[in-house]
Formats: structure tokens, C-alpha cells, sequence
């Protein structure tokens, strides 16, 4: 039983440390979209990106969460699109893409230490999420 | 002054939705750990992924590539694992991985997660099988590499 208990507590312990990690995360960039919200430079990068990010139907300024999520992590990437009030479908379409490519310099980091093609594992990640985007948004459209 | 105040009040009220969600799952990673042993019993291939790479193929479905890299990268190194097998466990990855924190964190704050998960696996699925069907993946093992890989089928 006592080997059940040194689990927990270690599984606990991890726990704290991936939440003490994600406080770090997303109460600057909560504070720091929020503002910037007020000030209205989200809405300007939103007005500059809207061409692109309407390929995945998605307004202008997600694409700073694509941003953070691909280039930092997920954690990062909700802190920003919780303040940004998205509908249900923009966040799946959101998820769906940092699902498949997110936290890339740790990731492809990982990635190399097994010993396979990092380089070619992370075009594939960038590629297939956008396309996944794209083809959910195509999808939802359609069928919801 | 005020919009600071909310935010760090919405922020702190987001992690800790989030905290009902790490906590059990990190508990649970933990005990998933210990049963390395139980999955590498399962005896069969799929997709070019013979019984050896479901370890880390499951491994990292579940717990994902951050998390799971010491497991992921340790067992893909010492069991009989071949280049080709390699890759095309981390391209199925790629597309599909830490598919329950990754999707709880997002239906957190709205995201369909049914249709998340089904999208995953089948694109990684699809993805996996061409590349596994295909000779594509001859040109991103070197020659030596597939020399090991020819080295390896006949032993």
C-alpha cells in the first residue's frame, strides 16, 4: 500500500509543479492580452491578420494565440484566448490546430532525442495543424 | 487599475479550473507509469508499428511528448525498434498526442473535445497508413539506415 501512497504523492508533486508553471504563464499573458485589449492594439493586429486567419474562419486576432502556443504552450495560448471571448467553434478550431503543433522547441527537442527526422516531424506538425484548421472550419460549416 | 485587478481575478479563476484537471491526471500518469509492463504484453502490429513501439505509441497518446518524453525516448532506444518504426510512431504522434490534458484544457474554455479527439485520431490514422503504404519514407532514412533496417529483419 505503501508504494500506492509514494505514487500519488509524486503524481501530486508533478501536479503542483505543472500549476506552479502555469500560474508563471498565464496570469502575465491574461494581464498582458487584457490590456492590450483596452488600448486597442489586439484590434489592430486583429484588422492586420484577418486575410490570413480567415482561412480557418477564425477573427484576426487569434492569431496571437496560434503564436503563443506554437512558439511557448497551450497554457500560454489560453491565456489568451480566454479574454478574447471566441465562440465554441473558434476555440475547437483553435485546439485543434495547437493540439497537433504546440510547445514546438521543447517538442522537436524530444522529438530528436529518439533519433528520427526532427525537422521533417516539425513541417509535418505546422502543415497538418493549418490544414486541420482549415478542413474543420470547411467541415463545420457544412455539417453544424 | 481596475482592468488589472479582473484580469489576475479571471486568470487565477482559470487556473484553477485547471488545477481540477492536472492534479488527477498527473496522479494518474504516475500509476499508468508503473504498468509499462502490462502494455508491452499486448501482442500486435498496426500501421507498420509492431508490439514493441506500442509503448511508447500509447505512452505518449495518453500522456504526450513532454510528459512522456523520458518513457517515449528510453523505450523507442533500447527495445528492437527499427528507423522506419521510429518514425512512424512519432508521426502518429505528431498528430495525436496528451489527448486528454490537451483536449480537457480547451473544453475548459469551450472547445468541442468530441470532435477534437475524432479529428486527431483520424487524421493521424490516415497520415500514419499512407506513409507506412508508401515508399515516401525510403527517402527520409538514409542508406545505412535502411541497411540496419534490412540488418534487423533478418536477424
Amino acid at each position: 500500500m505503501n508504494k500506492g501512497y509514494e505514487t500519488v504523492k509524486k503524481g501530486f508533486l508533478n501536479g503542483l509543479s505543472i500549476i506552479y508553471t502555469m500560474v508563471k504563464v498565464i496570469v502575465p499573458f491574461y494581464i498582458a492580452i487584457e490590456f492590450l485589449k483596452q488600448t486597442g492594439i489586439i484590434g489592430h493586429i486583429g484588422y492586420f491578420l484577418k486575410p490570413f486567419m480567415s482561412i480557418f474562419g477564425l477573427p484576426g486576432e487569434s492569431a496571437i494565440c496560434l503564436a503563443a502556443g506554437y512558439f511557448i504552450n497551450l497554457y500560454a495560448a489560453i491565456a489568451v484566448v480566454a479574454p478574447l471571448g471566441l465562440s465554441s467553434k473558434d476555440i475547437t478550431i483553435i485546439a485543434l490546430i495547437l493540439g497537433i503543433s504546440h510547445s514546438l522547441p521543447v517538442e522537436t527537442a524530444v522529438t530528436k532525442q529518439t533519433g528520427v527526422n526532427a525537422w521533417f516531424m516539425l513541417a509535418a506538425r505546422i502543415l497538418f495543424s493549418l490544414i486541420s484548421g482549415f478542413l474543420l472550419n470547411i467541415l463545420w460549416t457544412l455539417f453544424l | 487599475m481596475d482592468i488589472i485587478f479582473i484580469a489576475l481575478k479571471d486568470s487565477l479563476s482559470l487556473t484553477i479550473k485547471l488545477l481540477f484537471i492536472i492534479l488527477p491526471l498527473t496522479i494518474s500518469y504516475e500509476f499508468l507509469k508503473h504498468k509499462q509492463s502490462s502494455i508491452s504484453r499486448i501482442r500486435f502490429s498496426i500501421l507498420g508499428i509492431t508490439h514493441n513501439g506500442l509503448v511508447p505509441l500509447i505512452t505518449g497518446i495518453i500522456i504526450g511528448l513532454t510528459y512522456g518524453a523520458g518513457i517515449i525516448i528510453h523505450s523507442i532506444k533500447t527495445s528492437n525498434i527499427n528507423k522506419k518504426e521510429a518514425f512512424l510512431i512519432l508521426l502518429f504522434l505528431s498528430m495525436c498526442h496528451a489527448m486528454i490534458e490537451d483536449t480537457l484544457i480547451f473544453v475548459v474554455i469551450g472547445a468541442n473535445g468530441i470532435i477534437l479527439i475524432v479529428f486527431r485520431f483520424i487524421l493521424a490514422i490516415l497520415l500514419t497508413y499512407f506513409i507506412y503504404r508508401s515508399e515516401l519514407l525510403n527517402h527520409y532514412v538514409t542508406d545505412a539506415e535502411n541497411k540496419e533496417i534490412k540488418d534487423k529483419s533478418t536477424t
